[in-house]
């Protein structure tokens, strides 16, 4: 489970920064008080146009950045005062992932369930699963760098699931991806979900969003504009689809400012 | 879990081309080539000057006499061709254009007793004035000797001081203190360029494969993570200038590529056990300063070309003092001693000399320690900052 309670972050602003940005503020505000929470067995959308703030958000549940303010409970532990003891329940992929092109996914694999701390025998197991599962073991033994665009989408949603997360926070994870290759995404998040995993990605894609989140908040400039459950999103719409009630959302926000 | 880092930054290391060539291939290849070029040109060098036969131009009253003087003198000092010209104009515009190597003017002095000889040569040509001094020499010998002989004095009678010069310094220590600059400038040279390319692309490299976020997710303190990945530079600086020392003992053992025979004695003598681990023991923490400081500008850097930009200079600043070493006249004492990089160079000039202290080695270990302790600190701090971090 997810808890978010008043969670902020204020970046500082350097010389040049605030040049390009064309502002005197010495500090940006990329999430201002936001507040929802994710159900194990149920999956969460954020959305929100470009610099809306969803990656801040979710580099923050991951523990990638600190947060200026608020708290952030994974599975019941202080993610702020305890980084590392929450990482061990996180699994974090996003579009823009790396892998290292030198190793194989073999080499990948174990390095990453090394890091988690997964013991042998489990790993093995989880191991031949995945490898199964994703039908990899076919490049286990290549360099990865030498691997397709969906091979290596493979090795990283292994990566992800290597020590068996019970949140998985995915941030755009089909972005740049073709139909077919961002499929495996799609029956990945719908595995965890089945998994009774907690489950949040951000996304702009509507249709995706409609195909699988089961509660969703949108956020627009750092802020909480929409949160609740797809069924009560869908049932208080105003426009005729989820992309014009999203676009409308966003915007009625830019005309009251 | 450091090393288990430290084991996959590293496999990962050697399979990178690029590290491989300045971390093993060019520190193994550089002593031989340089060896080599060096000592086919002081060959090839030699050769010539032995062999080239000078073009000689006399002039003057007595050049008939000089003449047959140098014709007299033995090929050991130079094979000649003696032309005589007719005014003194001549030879000099003849040496001038270079259709001459060596003119000389033969005339008699103000007292009419004395032989004046005047050379003329182009000293940007290698071999001349060493060549002219020889014939000086050997002439003067002759015309002091029949001197002597007219006069009827023996040498002794007109020599009241004989003076023996003895140098009490051992080769090695001769070769240490005026040669020993070149082997840690080497080694340091290495030292720097074998941390340069594994610090980019484990720090920088990372950022830019987006790979850096995937690892900050997992359960390890980033302080093992930035030590896993240190050691790795590390390593590539001590194994650079190892590979360097190695390409040194190659050239020597195996490709007979050493100058003299004492000089190799010399160098022998130097490349011992406790030589080599006293000399590591200093580099070490040198090679620890090196990584901490371009962890840092690899960590701030946004693109691989960034990195290289800043740390490409920064050689030269680290570097440039190792050529210290070259001098002669400058010694490790109680200044130059807390001078990092400078203070190392001394050291070893020192170590190969023979003649380095405990106390003063302890004292350069000591320095460089706290300077790679200083420098980890900075590192640490900048790896700890998520703006650095994640671009």
């Amino acid at each position: 489970m997810i808890n978010v309670q008043h969670l902020s972050k204020t970046f500082d602003l350097s010389k040049q920064q605030r040049k390009e940005l064309q502002t005197a503020a010495k500090t940006a505000t990329a999430v201002n008080d936001l507040s929802f929470e994710c159900q194990p067995g149920r999956v969460f959308s954020l959305l929100g146009p470009n610099g809306a703030g969803k990656t801040t958000t979710l580099r923050m549940l991951a523990t990638l950045v600190k947060p200026s303010g608020g708290q952030i409970q994974i599975q019941g532990i202080d993610a702020i005062a305890h980084p590392e003891e929450a990482r061990k329940h996180i699994g974090f992929l996003t579009g823009s992932t790396g892998l290292y092109a030198r190793l194989t996914p073999i080499e990948l694999i174990d390095y990453y369930a090394d890091l988690y701390g997964v013991e042998k025998t489990i790993r093995e197991q989880r191991k031949k699963d995945l490898f199964d599962l994703l039908d990899m073991n076919d490049f286990l033994q290549q360099r990865i760098g030498k691997l397709s665009t969906g091979m290596k989408q493979k090795v990283s949603i292994c990566r992800t699931m290597i020590h068996d997360p019970s949140v998985v926070i995915f941030d755009e994870p089909t972005s740049g991806l073709d139909v077919i290759t961002a499929e495996n995404i799609i029956k990945l998040i719908r595995s965890c979900k089945d998994q009774g995993k907690t489950v949040i990605f951000s996304s702009h894609i509507m249709s995706e969003v409609d195909l699988l989140c089961d509660d969703l908040a949108i956020v627009h400039k750092g802020q909480l504009k929409y949160s609740g459950t797809m069924d009560e999103f869908k049932a208080q719409m105003q426009t005729k689809n989820l992309t014009e009630e999203f676009i409308r959302i966003v915007q009625s926000q830019n005309q009251d400012q | 879990m450091i090393y288990r880092i430290f084991r996959k930054e590293l496999l990962d290391t050697l399979r990178d081309r690029r590290t491989l060539m300045t971390m093993l291939v060019i520190p193994v290849l550089i002593f031989p080539i340089v060896l080599n070029v060096f000592v086919e040109i002081s060959k090839s060098f030699e050769v010539d000057a032995q062999e080239k036969t000078l073009k000689m131009g006399v002039w003057g009253p007595k050049s008939e006499q000089l003449k047959g003087q140098l014709k007299a003198l033995p090929d050991a000092l130079g094979k000649k061709k003696i032309q005589s010209f007719t005014d003194s104009a001549s030879l000099n515009k003849a040496v001038r254009n270079q259709q001459i190597d060596l003119g000389l003017f033969c005339q008699t002095d103000s007292s009419g007793k004395n032989l004046q000889l005047d050379w003329i040569f182009d000293a940007s040509e290698v071999g001349r004035q060493d060549r002219a001094q020889a014939f000086n020499d050997a002439i003067s010998a002759q015309e002091e000797q029949k001197r002597l002989q007219e006069l009827g004095i023996k040498v002794q009678e007109i020599k009241p001081v004989n003076a023996n010069f003895t140098n009490c310094a051992s080769n090695k220590k001769m070769v240490g203190k005026l040669a020993g600059g070149f082997l840690p400038y080497i080694f340091i040279a290495f030292g720097f360029i074998g941390c340069m390319y594994p610090a980019i692309d484990l720090f920088t490299g990372e950022k830019e494969r987006g790979t850096i976020e995937t690892l900050l997710t997992t359960p390890v303190a980033r302080w093992k993570i930035l030590v896993g990945k240190m050691l790795v530079v590390i390593s590539s600086g001590m194994l650079a200038a190892s590979c360097s020392l190695l390409g040194l003992f190659i050239s020597i053992e195996f490709l007979d590529l050493g100058a003299e025979k004492e000089l190799l004695e010399v160098i022998h003598s130097i490349l011992t056990f406790p030589f080599i681990a006293s000399m590591l023991a200093l580099l070490l923490p040198l090679v620890i300063f090196f990584a901490g400081v371009m962890i840092p500008i690899a960590v701030y850097a946004k693109s691989f070309k960034e990195a290289q930009s800043i740390i490409t200079p920064l050689n030269i600043v680290m570097v440039l003092p190792a050529m210290v070493g070259f001098f002669p006249g400058i010694e490790l004492n109680l200044n130059t001693v807390f001078i990092p990089v400078v203070n190392v160079v001394l050291a070893t000039k020192e170590l190969i000399a023979g003649t380095l202290g405990l106390g003063y080695f302890v004292c350069v270990f000591g320095v460089m320690c706290l300077m790679a302790f200083l420098s980890i600190l900075l590192s640490y701090r900048q790896f700890d900052k998520e703006s650095n971090v994640l671009s």
